[in-house]
């Protein structure tokens, strides 16, 4: 009996201590950031941030403070790895419940998702006005993306020029070349990948099933948006939209572009060989040179434009990310970090180049020779150069606070449309739904 | 003769359902063994890349930190839930009255709320009490819990009063008759608990990750995360990681799996 007034007393004593061991870890004040950066000259003091990759993003940021450091040895920048989908969570929740001293000194934030944060987050956020920063030295394009009623609010960072990149081992068989694809309409590449899948048995495309990407990348290249500029929904009557939306079910139907269930299953499909290749932000890169037996095989170009369409172009982004500086931040220090290496260090964008393959925006980057050296897996071709050619055609995209709601909208219903419901009908649906969301 | 051949049918299809259970576990295994792009090919066979996965794994994450964590949370969780709840669920069916029977209906109802409901006032909660970014605030909101309560008050129901009140005759105290009689009795039904407990607190991902601002006390499923999150993914170090983080859960469910199935059907009772 002894015994189990032991083993009773053991199992309540056990997790209180354990309770007050976990305990200890709060009674350490977690480091406050920003705000209290010691003494008040700018350029020494510690910022903290928020970015979710550690060979790109992370990489980059760690090396402009090594940049920033050798003209302000005091400076420290503490990174907090956190994936873009918790980023979201975290600073909703800290809108929300209105903690936003929590928040870092600066965060990355896709482009896509900006204006949406800023409309309904106003308090997280501290501006650009008082910041030297030059915006007229990024593409207007890609700038717009974090401007909300005419104020900066986000410094941009990644490229997402939107490229197409082809396997020319494929093409070749087929009897062609990748000069065959540039410049091209939709209609000549449907054309052109019917005769590779019929010659090769190799699809040109691959894609998610129920993604808008393909779809938004060529909306944009026609520099039309789901959003008129007031914010109102524009998906019915929406010609690009509609011209979109049939070329994208035309290449299904075709095999142009096979569908798959998952982004894995996407990325599989670029490395296994089983298409000749993708469409997407120049960030898919990456993952296409993790296979390195098909080093030399692939080349870039830019996008077919829609047919018959007034301002189509061949030039479109997905994806892109910006440097917020947070409502909490030392924002004189974060301001003065961000301009003198993203907006201002050709040595910085000359370093992450190579390693991490982050494209500079900043366009004076771009005359470095570091971006026109050949990229032997890509057959020797300047990928990085080609890249910000491109970049400054890209339309403006009008985001709005409403954008995933609106792509996802779309994207319902182009699995409808695809599965034989009347095009007009499903994007009425789609309108609806919107329009209903912003009630 | 026939016996035999009319359980080939139902053995047939056990087989296929074990398959079809396994197979995800197995590929995770074998994938932890190769190179991404061996894993997006859909490999089956084991590699040699084990090493070098773990090798990269090491190299990017502080896998060891998220470990500890993620075992302190769960074990801290595991324990103060037992303690809470049982002591909850043995007073509501012991000391029964209408009162406790309306708050026990309640308890049932918050069942309902789904966790996103309840993210943002508790996150303000604890950031008034200062308490943003520490382990005490992730344990916290998981140690009682109504499914926990309700399993024990269950539980409960099988359990003799009859014992209880000659306890009491023999001068025993409340306390003592739950700590000498109740707990060694109902011990499959703590290992239930501890088991269902341990699961969800070591996989347990959205509440940490709001409210651990900074990744000082990071956890393994938010490590998976981070992994997952960049432009190029490393499958193989990826199911490396998925590996590791379910190791434990694994360990503690083979152990305690007996007592697991009685505290389960006894609950039912």
């Amino acid at each position: 009996m002894k015994k189990l007034t032991k083993l009773a007393s053991l199992a309540l004593a056990l997790p209180l201590t354990i309770a007050l061991a976990a305990c200890s870890g709060s009674s350490t004040p977690s480091a406050q950031p920003g705000g209290s950066a010691s003494g008040g000259t700018t350029g020494s003091g510690k910022l903290t941030a928020w970015a979710w990759d550690p060979a790109f993003n992370i990489f980059a940021l760690n090396e402009a403070a090594k940049v920033y450091q050798q003209d302000h040895p005091d400076f420290e920048i503490e990174v907090v790895e956190t994936p873009w989908d918790d980023l979201q969570t975290k600073l909703t929740t800290l809108a929300q419940s209105g903690q936003t001293d929590e928040l870092p000194d600066i965060f990355l934030m896709q482009n896509n998702a900006f204006q949406k944060n800023v409309i309904n987050y106003p308090d997280l956020f501290t501006d650009y006005s008082a910041s030297p920063v030059d915006f007229s030295q990024f593409p207007q394009g890609v700038v717009d993306y974090s401007v909300v009623d005419g104020v900066n609010y986000g410094l941009p960072f990644d490229n997402g020029t939107a490229i197409t990149a082809l396997r020319t081992d494929v093409l070749e068989k087929a009897g062609y070349t990748v000069d065959d694809f540039t410049d091209i309409t939709w209609s000549d590449f449907l054309a052109k990948g019917k005769d590779v899948l019929a010659k090769t048995g190799q699809p040109l495309l691959s894609g998610q099933a129920g993604s808008s990407d393909l779809i938004m990348m060529m909306l944009q290249s026609a520099g039309a948006s789901l959003f008129d500029a007031e914010g109102k929904p524009t998906i019915t009557n929406n010609e690009a939209l509609m011209k979109s939306i049939d070329v994208y079910a035309q290449l299904v139907k075709a095999g142009v572009l096979t569908e798959v269930n998952s982004w894995d299953e996407y990325i599989g499909t670029l490395v296994n060989s089983s298409v000749a290749g993708t469409i997407n932000g120049v960030w898919i890169l990456g993952s296409i040179q993790t296979a390195e037996d098909q080093s030399g095989k692939w080349q870039i170009t830019n996008l077919p434009k829609l047919d018959g369409l007034s301002g189509a172009t061949n030039y479109s982004a997905n994806g892109g990310s910006s440097w917020a500086i947070s409502s909490n931040a030392n924002a004189e220090l974060a301001a003065d970090f961000l301009n003198s290496t993203f907006a201002g260090s050709t040595d910085f964008y000359d370093t992450i180049l190579p390693s991490s393959g982050a494209i500079a925006n900043w366009s004076p980057a771009g005359k470095s020779p570091v971006y026109s050296e050949p990229q032997e897996f890509f057959g020797g071709q300047a990928v990085f150069a080609q890249v910000l050619e491109y970049a400054p055609n890209v339309p403006s995209n009008n985001t709005g606070a409403y954008y995933y709601e609106g792509r996802d909208a779309v994207s319902a219903a182009i699995t409808k449309i695809l599965n034989g419901t009347d095009p007009a009908t499903a994007l009425d649906e789609a309108q609806k739904t919107v329009e209903f969301a912003m009630q | 003769m026939t016996r035999t051949l009319r359980r080939v049918p139902g053995y047939l299809f056990l087989t296929v359902a074990a398959i079809l259970s396994v197979f995800p576990l197995y590929f995770m295994v074998v994938s932890a063994t190769n190179t991404s792009q061996d894993v997006l090919d859909s490999r089956l066979l084991p590699g040699s890349h084990l090493i070098e996965n773990f090798n990269t794994l090491v190299g990017s994450q502080d896998v060891g930190s998220a470990m500890s964590h993620s075992a302190v949370n769960a074990i801290a969780t595991t324990a103060l839930a037992l303690v809470v709840c049982s002591i909850a669920g043995y007073g509501f069916e012991v000391f029964h009255s209408r009162g406790k029977d309306t708050m026990m209906s309640i308890l049932l109802l918050a069942m309902m709320i789904p966790f996103a409901a309840t993210m943002i006032p508790l996150f303000q909660l604890f950031a008034e009490l200062d308490m943003v970014n520490s382990t005490f605030a992730v344990i916290l909101p998981a140690i009682s819990t109504p499914f926990l309560i309700l399993l024990f008050r269950q539980a409960s129901r099988s359990f003799p009063h009859e014992i209880i009140e000659a306890a009491r005759i023999d001068g025993l105290g409340e306390l003592s008759i739950f700590g000498r009689i109740y707990l060694p009795t109902m011990r499959s039904t703590y290992a239930a608990a501890a088991v269902i407990t341990f699961m969800t607190a070591w996989n347990n991902f959205l509440w940490p990750k709001v409210i651990l601002v900074n990744n000082d006390y990071q956890t393994m499923p938010m490590l998976i995360s981070n992994i997952r999150a960049g432009y190029v993914t490393d499958y193989g170090m990826l199911m490396l990681a998925v590996l590791l983080a379910s190791l434990p859960a694994v360990v503690v469910f083979l152990l305690l799996q007996r007592s697991f199935a009685n505290g389960i059907t006894g609950a039912i009772k």
